[in-house]
């Protein structure tokens, strides 16, 4: 393995592809890499190459989520979900670019099951122990979406650049299906550079999860209000970060036996999320 | 004068009857209260080590020449290996010795659980062993396992024969019942998690093999070793100066243990087998699940006039089948019982001791069905439990050493008197309550235990015995003793421990037993050191015996003469004075048991099925106290684990292939400082007048025992909602609150 | 490194944690999970509280690294031994590198300040209330919680009183 460290987005781009990887905080890659998850010759230290920092509307992919987490600039539930996601330590190296991209926790995948995400032929959550599995979305694999930060961004409108173009955060994710089975839609030798995050009025994220810190989310809502217009999006409940275009969609959810539960907190929190903003439940 | 007698000997709640060489225990108990020294807030003599990172421990022993063993283990639940090729391992980097099950008892071509220890490999570093693992040729036939406890019992596959115990008649006590309850109680499996893992490094030199490894039992360690390896025992010398917990799963060697040994012997190498997190979560024992099956009768003044319980250890498939009716059988009063224990034998990986196993399961069912039985009768929880006091232990119709749980329950009061004021804080959906539950354990500890103690030309001393410290400060509880009798500063006291050829016989760090056993016999040599150096004295400065004393460094005379004790030991110039100590009997005819009481406050949210301890207040009788700092820490850590226990720990199987699914740190979650709720830590530092010359019991182990009960009758209070099983997280939480909804609409169901 | 210098030749891949306990020798830094689940790991990258186990050493460059022997005599050490914060001593190490970290940044970190500093810092043994005294040895703590970063939740979400 080598490891290159290039000064320019251009020159990452260029680097990537072929069996390489992007590295920024490492605390998802580097334990991948270890359990042989994911594969890689070359690793590419994004640390000179994407901008860091916040400016006006733009986030810079390589800012820390403990540097968003302090920054009065950053909107009000990213900066909740900053500082609810991981821990410390975490939240001090992990960038918010790494965050978006990060891999599911559905543990049959960590453990390297042949599940559907693997390549394999079945999604072994569904028959097997699901507790912290998805309600949305599940129809071929039932993995839940981990970031509390793209469910806040999500929620905010945000957009991406990337060292090809610019899209929406709705349009990096997408469930993966039988022909394609990954659940973001970036190239391999595609990097995000920055994220443009729209002002919003006010905006607010909630969290449930197993204790009271330092855990993925069972169920997050990130909701924010510009006007009459209000957004919601979830995390914990699909494969991908999901927005909820209104609280009558939780009656939609499908979810597996052992995550019913699931549908009941989104509901308190969506409820009290749309109280935060002074919007309505309708 | 050494007494050879047999006796019964307690560890975890099991008994074993064995010889056992005693000395008489000569010394009068200190008076009642704090002392000098003892019952003193003391902060540990090895904190700056430890805290700095220089404490030895044996993940960070690196010795010469070492190699790394890692170990392949079964990825199935149940499996036979038909192909095991380890030629190609062999062959690959770094790597010096491989072997199967061909080679080593402890390794099996015939896995019964995930995680049992197939192969092994060592190498020049630990990355090459691993990566050597994934060389070796293998081919299973996977067979189907066997997971589920009752599905075990009703095939007779259980660790042992089913345990029933009776008393009185159970079934006219029922029948005499004005009152009858029944309930399903169920308790998940937990993980020790120590943050040192499982770990030891074999080393074959001087004809012998010395180990270093992280372990609670010292001699324990070398015994086994000499039996297995058919050594004698002085040629196994076994090293613990510094580890990173245990709480009861580092009791032996372990196969990680002899798997090193075997491949030290074959390379001529010492050898660290150290096994990894998520080994540790598969393969180094567990806290086994329960189902309690629990009735209990009462008259309407809440006599009770049965208990009765049908209990399944969900065990794996080696281990012991814990006794999770004992705390039915010690806690009441009550005349006719009836409890069948079954240990079922499953595809699951071996349970192992894990801080108060049984009771801990045991006491939440037993102290639930209590509240739930309350609530029937309309008596108060505290007054019901005091109406069936037990004065004397039922099972054996022994008297107590000693039992203060009606001063616990009397200094509960004021902390249950505020229910009322709690319940009136609920707002929205947030509902708060109180609720208590009652302990009961062992924590005796016995004989044999010695100790040595060496005073020195410069008047300082050295205790020598052969304990372990495994993190709950022993070594400054020991350096108390000492300085107490001694008549020393708490500064003057080295302890040196932790290695079998260093020091006499010491007893294991388990079952609540350091202090009740050690502690007695480091006062004891403490006590011989003290005779010779007043004897000295005596002669030295022609007075007589009797009329002097040492205090504060000094030796002092009945007539208000003093002198440094230097002035005495200084006249030894090299050599030292020794004192040596035993552990004397336990008190014959009578039972040894800690007691306790914990209060706890809770609010749950109601929509979201969350639950946050606010407060335990934690009320024990463990004898006389000597450090109340340290037994602060063991008060709040013992908690704490019971909070994880309560609330977010658990060990999930897949259903199908009985995979630990939990085996990461993430996954499965231990709680973070920020799930610590207040504490209040009050024992009552009464001594034992029956036991040893300190009156001191072991407090390990009583402070987890409750919670969970205290936690699960709080959240009754505060919503309604019977949670039965643990842990009560917020699926769980919802779930009761569904069921006490529906019993709200269609009307409570009948009691039996 | 811990002020001064180590030049390091290890391959790609090999962590922080591994070059400072096996080729360095410092192992004040401990290993208890390996795959930056606990803390027990931490050390300080240019003041950061960063997890060593999960760190490619070659990703750490010029920075400065400090480990708990940066860190011997640090007042925070002796305030972890006065409050007995300290049981079987194996997170030790790591949880003190972390609360060196929030008193420098803060030097009157609230109660609920100093949780949501330490939360990744996992402790089996319980010391985590003597561990908040500890730290309140060596600051002012202020008796009033702290609002800050998290103020959007406690405003929208009931909570029990003393936690808003």
């Amino acid at each position: 393995m080598e490891l290159l460290r290039p000064s320019s987005a251009a020159e990452a781009a260029g680097a990537l592809g072929n069996g390489s990887r992007a590295l920024a905080g490492g605390t998802d890659l580097v334990p991948l890499l270890r359990d042989g998850l994911v594969h890689a010759e070359t690793l590419v230290h994004l640390a000179d190459a994407v901008p860091r920092g916040i400016d006006g509307t733009r986030i810079g992919a390589g800012t820390t989520l403990a540097e968003l987490e302090v920054d009065p600039r950053t909107p009000q539930a990213l900066r909740a979900a900053c500082a609810q996601a991981a821990s410390p330590q975490l939240r001090a190296m992990g960038t918010i670019g790494g965050n978006l991209l990060q891999a599911t926790r559905c543990w049959y995948w960590r453990l390297d099951f042949p599940c559907y995400l693997h390549g394999g032929d079945r999604c072994h959550a569904k028959d097997g122990a699901h507790r912290e599995h998805a309600i949305f979305g599940n129809a071929f694999c039932a993995s839940a979406h981990p970031s509390d930060i793209a469910a806040a961004l999500l929620a905010l409108g945000a957009s991406i650049r990337t060292t090809a173009r610019e899209l929406s955060l709705a349009d990096l994710y997408r469930l993966p299906t039988e022909d394609d089975r990954d659940v973001t839609a970036l190239a391999p030798d595609e990097l995000i550079l920055e994220l443009e995050v729209p002002a919003s009025e006010t905006s607010v994220y909630l969290k449930a999860m197993d204790r009271r810190k330092w855990a993925f989310p069972l169920v997050g809502v990130a909701a924010a209000r510009t006007g009459a217009e209000v957004r919601i999006a979830l995390a914990g409940v699909a494969p991908i970060p999901w927005l909820l275009p209104t609280i009558d969609a939780l009656d939609d959810a499908t979810p597996l036996p052992g995550t019913a539960y699931k549908v009941e907190i989104a509901r308190a929190l969506v409820r009290r999320a749309l109280a935060g903003l002074g919007a309505s439940a309708r | 004068m050494a007494r050879l007698i047999k006796t019964e000997k307690e560890v975890e709640g099991r008994y074993t009857e064995q010889w056992i060489v005693i000395e008489e225990d000569a010394l009068d108990q200190w008076p009642e209260g704090p002392l000098n020294v003892v019952g003193q807030s003391v902060p540990r003599i090895d904190g700056l080590q430890r805290a700095r990172g220089q404490a030895p421990y044996t993940a960070d022993i690196q010795l010469p020449g070492m190699l790394h063993a890692a170990v392949l283990r079964s990825p199935h639940a149940r499996a036979r290996v038909e192909k095991l090729d380890l030629r190609t391992a062999l062959a690959a980097p770094g790597v010096r010795a491989a072997i199967g099950p061909d080679d080593l008892e402890q390794l099996t071509d015939e896995p019964s659980y995930p995680g049992h220890p197939v192969a092994a490999v060592a190498a020049d570093t630990f990355a090459q062993a691993q990566a050597a693992l994934t060389q070796i040729e293998l081919e299973w036939e996977v067979l189907e396992p066997l997971l589920d406890p009752d599905e075990a019992v009703r095939r007779g596959s259980t660790v042992s024969e089913t345990d029933t115990y009776e008393r009185g008649d159970y079934e006219r006590g029922l029948a005499a019942a004005d009152v009858v309850v029944e309930a399903e109680y169920r308790t998940q499996v937990v993980l020790h998690n120590s943050l040192e893992t499982h770990q030891s490094i074999c080393h074959w030199e001087n004809d012998g093999l010395t180990v270093y490894i992280s372990t609670q039992y010292i001699w324990g360690v070398r015994d086994a070793i000499a039996e297995k390896l058919e050594l004698p025992p002085d040629k196994v010398r076994v090293v613990c100066e510094a580890m990173g917990g245990g709480f009861g799963s580092k009791n032996g060697p372990g196969d990680y243990t002899f798997i090193g040994a075997e491949l030290a012997r074959r390379t001529g190498r010492p050898v660290k087998c150290a096994l990894t997190r998520r080994e540790e979560n598969q393969a180094t024992g567990n806290r086994n699940a329960t189902i309690q099956r629990l009735t209990a009768g009462a008259r309407s003044d809440g006599t009770l006039t049965a208990l009765g319980g049908d209990f399944v250890n969900a065990v794996g498939w080696t281990g012991w089948s814990p006794s999770t009716e004992g705390p039915m059988q010690l806690l009441y009063a009550c005349e006719n019982m009836r409890t069948v224990n079954h240990g079922a034998k499953l595809n699951s990986p071996p349970n192992a001791a894990f801080r108060a196993p049984g009771f801990v399961e045991g006491t939440f069912g037993l102290e639930c069905l209590l509240d739930e039985l309350a609530a029937k009768l309309d008596i108060d929880p505290l007054e019901l439990r005091r109406r069936n006091y037990a004065d004397s232990d039922r099972m054996d119709d022994r008297p107590f050493s000693s039992k203060n749980l009606a001063e616990c329950y009397r200094r509960a009061e004021p902390h249950w008197e505020r229910r009322d004021e709690v319940r009136a804080r609920s707002e929205g959906p947030w509902k708060r309550g109180v609720g208590l539950a009652s302990q009961v354990w062992y924590g005796g500890g016995g004989p044999p235990s010695y100790a040595w103690l060496r005073v020195g030309a410069d008047g300082r001393a050295q205790v020598v015995t052969a304990m372990q410290d495994i993190g709950t400060g022993s070594r400054t509880a020991m350096a108390q003793i000492a300085a107490e009798e001694l008549g020393l500063p708490v500064d003057r006291i080295e302890v040196s421990l932790g290695d079998s050829s260093r020091g006499p016989f010491a007893s294991i760090s388990a079952g609540s037993s350091t202090i009740p056993s050690m502690g007695p016999a480091v006062r004891a040599a403490a006590a011989d050191a003290k005779r010779q150096i007043l004897e000295i004295a005596a002669q030295r400065f022609h007075l007589e015996e009797r009329v002097l004393d040492l205090k504060n460094g000094d030796i002092v005379s009945s007539d208000g003469g003093s002198w440094p004790l230097e002035e005495i030991t200084g006249l030894l110039e090299d050599a030292q004075i020794l004192g040596k100590g035993a552990r004397g009997p336990n008190p014959t005819g009578m039972r040894v048991l800690t007691f306790g009481v914990q209060v706890a406050e809770v609010a749950v949210d109601t929509e979201t099925g969350e639950v946050v301890v606010d407060k335990i207040v934690a009320i024990h009788d463990v004898g006389r106290v000597i450090n109340s700092l340290g037994a602060s820490s063991q008060v709040e850590g013992g908690i704490i684990q019971g909070i994880g226990h309560t609330l977010s720990e658990n060990r999930i199987l897949d259903p199908e292939t009985g995979a630990v699914l939990t085996q990461t740190l993430d996954a499965y979650k231990l709680p973070t400082i920020a799930d610590v709720p207040e504490i209040v830590t009050d024992l009552v530092d009464v001594p034992d007048p029956h036991l040893t010359n300190l009156g001191s019991k072991g407090l390990g182990e009583p402070p987890i025992i409750p919670t969970a009960a205290a936690i699960a009758n709080a959240i009754r209070d505060a919503t309604g909602a019977d949670v039965r099983s643990l842990p009560i997280t917020r699926e769980e939480m919802l779930r009761a609150l569904r069921e006490a909804a529906e019993r709200e609409r269609h009307g409570a169901p009948a009691a039996v | 490194m811990n002020g001064g210098g180590y030049a390091v030749d290890a391959p790609v891949g090999r962590s922080l944690a591994q070059v400072l306990r096996e080729d360095i020798g410092l192992t004040g830094t401990k290993l208890a999970c390996g795959e930056g689940h606990c803390g027990a790991c931490t050390v300080l990258v240019d003041g950061v509280p960063t997890l060593s186990c999960i760190t490619l050493v070659h990703t750490v460059g010029e920075r400065e690294v400090t480990t708990i022997e940066g860190l011997r005599d640090h007042p925070l050490v002796a305030a972890f031994v006065r409050a007995d914060a300290v049981q079987c001593g194996f997170c030790t190490p790591g949880q003190i590198v972390s609360a060196s970290a929030l008193v420098e940044a803060n030097p009157e970190p609230s109660k609920d300040e100093i949780r949501h500093a330490m939360a990744g810092n996992l402790c089996r043994c319980g010391t985590y209330p003597k561990i908040e005294e500890a730290i309140s040895m060596v600051t002012e703590t202020r008796s009033s919680s702290s609002r800050g970063a998290l103020a959007s939740k406690a405003d929208v979400q009931p909570r029990p009183s003393q936690d808003a």
